[in-house]
């Protein structure tokens, strides 16, 4: 009955009624779509970063650590038997990482080497270009690393790197592709080369750094030597960063609701005031103030359930836009090196992240509406079939 | 012999003033017996509406006793004194007291909402008693799109809807032109005669006190007079 009442209630308000469904509808669409960027984000990233650099998770050489580049001529060892069927299959993909530097026009740069097979088929890096060369060793670079070094394809330069005994050593390397990748750590300052070419120029034959696999689900090899990370593992840095931007996000939500829920507070309080004769009616006609403060606080609750309904209609066609167009990055995102920031980011907008967003939003919105109902409670009937205030 | 539904005993009420308190009903003893059509006369101020408000459990009494159909009116909680408003007590206001968002038959129908009566059965109730007052071709009409005479005659389908022992009316017809008030006073007495309903109005209104059948005189919120009259 009180539903019945409440809805009678919030149907003949009629605009005040729309207004307050409006603004909440808003805020909801505004949570959805930035939770689904998100989320868009996120799994993009993760997409990414799984097809450019980490397939589904690698084993890493023990001593190898990516912040040490001094460490690096010994953070390798050779490929374990157990792991050189995959390889042979194209189930893995092994790397070797070597510090180096690049003399371009006379500039010295330091640079990442890293050798990969050129018939690799685990990552999507464009590595048949680096089969065939006339007499130059043949080198893959990213967009930002020709645009930061000023290369371009065809450009011969020469490069140094250091054998695994601590010996220097140089010879010329051609661009022979620029790939476009939006992963930002295969691109800035790397260069890649053949693996078999890099293991002869380092004397480190049958070696890798990183041994990256395509599917992680079956393989149960364990080693001294090697550690396995898996994908979660690797992403951890974005998931942290994931963290901090949701936590910025929480932010704006709460700005944005708290802003919504003035409007159904003012409602509210208007409505205890304005309608105080209409509660002492209630109550004459036989209604407790418990069922009176029910009636409105269902009806405030009644926004919410209504604004559902409204963010639904009113929200699909920018869902779906964003979920299927997407939303194109200023180019200048692509400097800032974050996963995901530099492509179109499809929004997802998963059942759990829409339901929990209407649920928080309804609960917030019943106990804004019921607060200011709590003066009900303190309202004499008498008072207010006189339209006075106790 | 008519069987007692209201009594108040030596009853008091007072409220609190900038000065201290103030007595609005002084050692009030009435009774009233099933089917009567009193009304309760006397300048404003004199404590009409008070005494109407104690005896539906809008309010209790500062002093003294009021039982109503049996049941004490101060020892009620908040729950049963609204069952007994629910139930048994109907109420008619000067202002009518419409609910504006709801249509006339929705505002009839409030009361046996509250009764949880069954859906047909609520009908049919709600369609009588629009008709005992005339006004079933305003059912669907607004309280905004009604005269004060039909406003007031909804109030009374409202109040009589749920057939209640009790029909306490402030100041009915004080709103009203005179052929409004008579056709309201009419519509009561008729009530009062093929239902049995108890009738007690506040007024000081002449054409009311021309209907009925008892005059009770509050003064400065004592009991002044009490005569039945015809």
């Amino acid at each position: 009955m009180v539903f019945k009442l409440a809805w009678k209630n919030i149907h003949g308000a009629g605009l005040r009624s729309i207004i307050n469904v409006f603004i909440i509808a808003l805020v909801m669409i505004g949570i959805i779509w930035m939770q689904g960027m998100y989320a868009g984000w996120m799994r993009m990233a993760e997409r990414q970063s799984r097809e450019w650099q980490n397939g589904d998770g690698r084993y890493t050489f023990r001593s190898y650590d990516k912040y040490d580049p001094f460490s690096w001529d010994k953070s390798n060892g050779k490929i374990p038997s157990e792991l050189q069927s995959l390889v042979k299959n194209n189930e893995a993909v092994p790397i070797l990482i070597s510090q180096g530097s690049i003399y371009p026009d006379g500039r010295m740069i330091s640079i990442t080497v890293k050798g990969i097979p050129y018939n690799q088929k685990v990552l999507k890096l464009p590595t048949s270009e680096l089969k065939d060369s006339k007499y130059n060793i043949p080198a893959l670079i990213g967009m930002n690393m020709a645009k930061s070094s000023h290369l371009k394809l065809g450009d011969v330069l020469t490069m140094r790197w250091r054998d695994i005994h601590g010996a220097f050593n140089a010879a010329d390397i051609e661009i022979v592709k620029i790939m476009d990748t939006p992963e930002m750590e295969v691109d800035n300052g790397q260069v890649w080369i053949d693996l078999a070419r890099l293991q002869t120029m380092k004397d480190a034959e049958g070696k890798a750094t990183l041994i990256v696999l395509k599917n992680s689900k079956d393989i149960s090899f364990t080693s001294a030597d090697w550690r396995f990370q898996s994908i979660d593992d690797l992403l951890i840095d974005l998931h942290n960063i994931m963290k901090v931007e949701r936590a910025q996000a929480l932010i704006m939500y709460a700005i944005l609701l708290f802003l919504a829920m003035i409007a159904i507070f003012d409602t509210q309080v208007l409505a205890v005031f304005k309608r105080r004769k209409e509660i002492g009616t209630f109550a004459a006609l036989g209604m407790t103030k418990r069922e009176i403060i029910r009636m409105f606080t269902v009806e405030g609750m009644m926004y919410a359930m209504l604004a559902s309904v409204a963010s639904g209609i009113l929200g699909l066609p920018l869902f779906i836009y964003y979920g299927t167009k997407g939303w194109k990055m200023p180019s200048s995102y692509e400097s800032y090196g974050i996963a995901g920031l530099s492509d179109t980011i499809i929004f997802y907008y998963s059942p759990q992240m829409i339901l929990s967003t209407i649920i928080i939003v309804i609960l917030i919105t019943t106990v804004v509406s019921w607060i200011p109902t709590l003066r009900i409670a303190r309202l004499k009937p008498t008072d207010a079939l006189r339209g006075r205030l106790s | 012999m008519p069987k007692i539904q209201i009594e108040t005993k030596k009853m008091t009420k007072y409220y609190p003033t900038g000065e201290g308190l103030f007595a609005a009903l002084k050692d009030v003893t009435l009774n009233f017996t099933e089917g009567e059509f009193a009304g309760i006369v006397g300048p404003s101020g004199s404590g009409k509406t008070t005494l109407l408000n104690v005896i539906g459990s809008l309010d209790t009494q500062s002093e003294g006793e009021v039982i109503v159909l049996g049941k004490e009116v101060s020892k009620l909680n908040a729950k049963e004194s609204a069952a007994l408003r629910s139930e048994h007590i109907g109420f008619i206001f000067q202002t009518y007291n419409l609910l504006p968002v709801y249509t006339v038959y929705e505002n009839v129908e409030f009361p046996l909402l509250l009764l949880k009566m069954p859906d047909a059965e609520r009908q049919k109730a709600v369609m009588d008693a629009l008709d005992w007052v005339g006004l079933t071709d305003k059912a669907k009409s607004r309280p905004t799109q009604l005269s004060g005479g039909q406003s007031q005659r909804v109030a009374i389908a409202r109040a009589m809807v749920k057939k209640p022992q009790i029909v306490l009316a402030d100041e009915p017809t004080a709103n009203l032109d005179t052929e409004n008030s008579m056709n309201v006073l009419e519509t009561m007495e008729k009530l009062n005669k093929e239902l049995g309903t108890t009738y007690i109005f506040s007024t000081h209104d002449a054409k009311v006190i021309a209907f009925i059948r008892r005059k009770i005189t509050l003064v400065d919120g004592r009991v002044d007079s009490d005569v039945i009259i015809g």
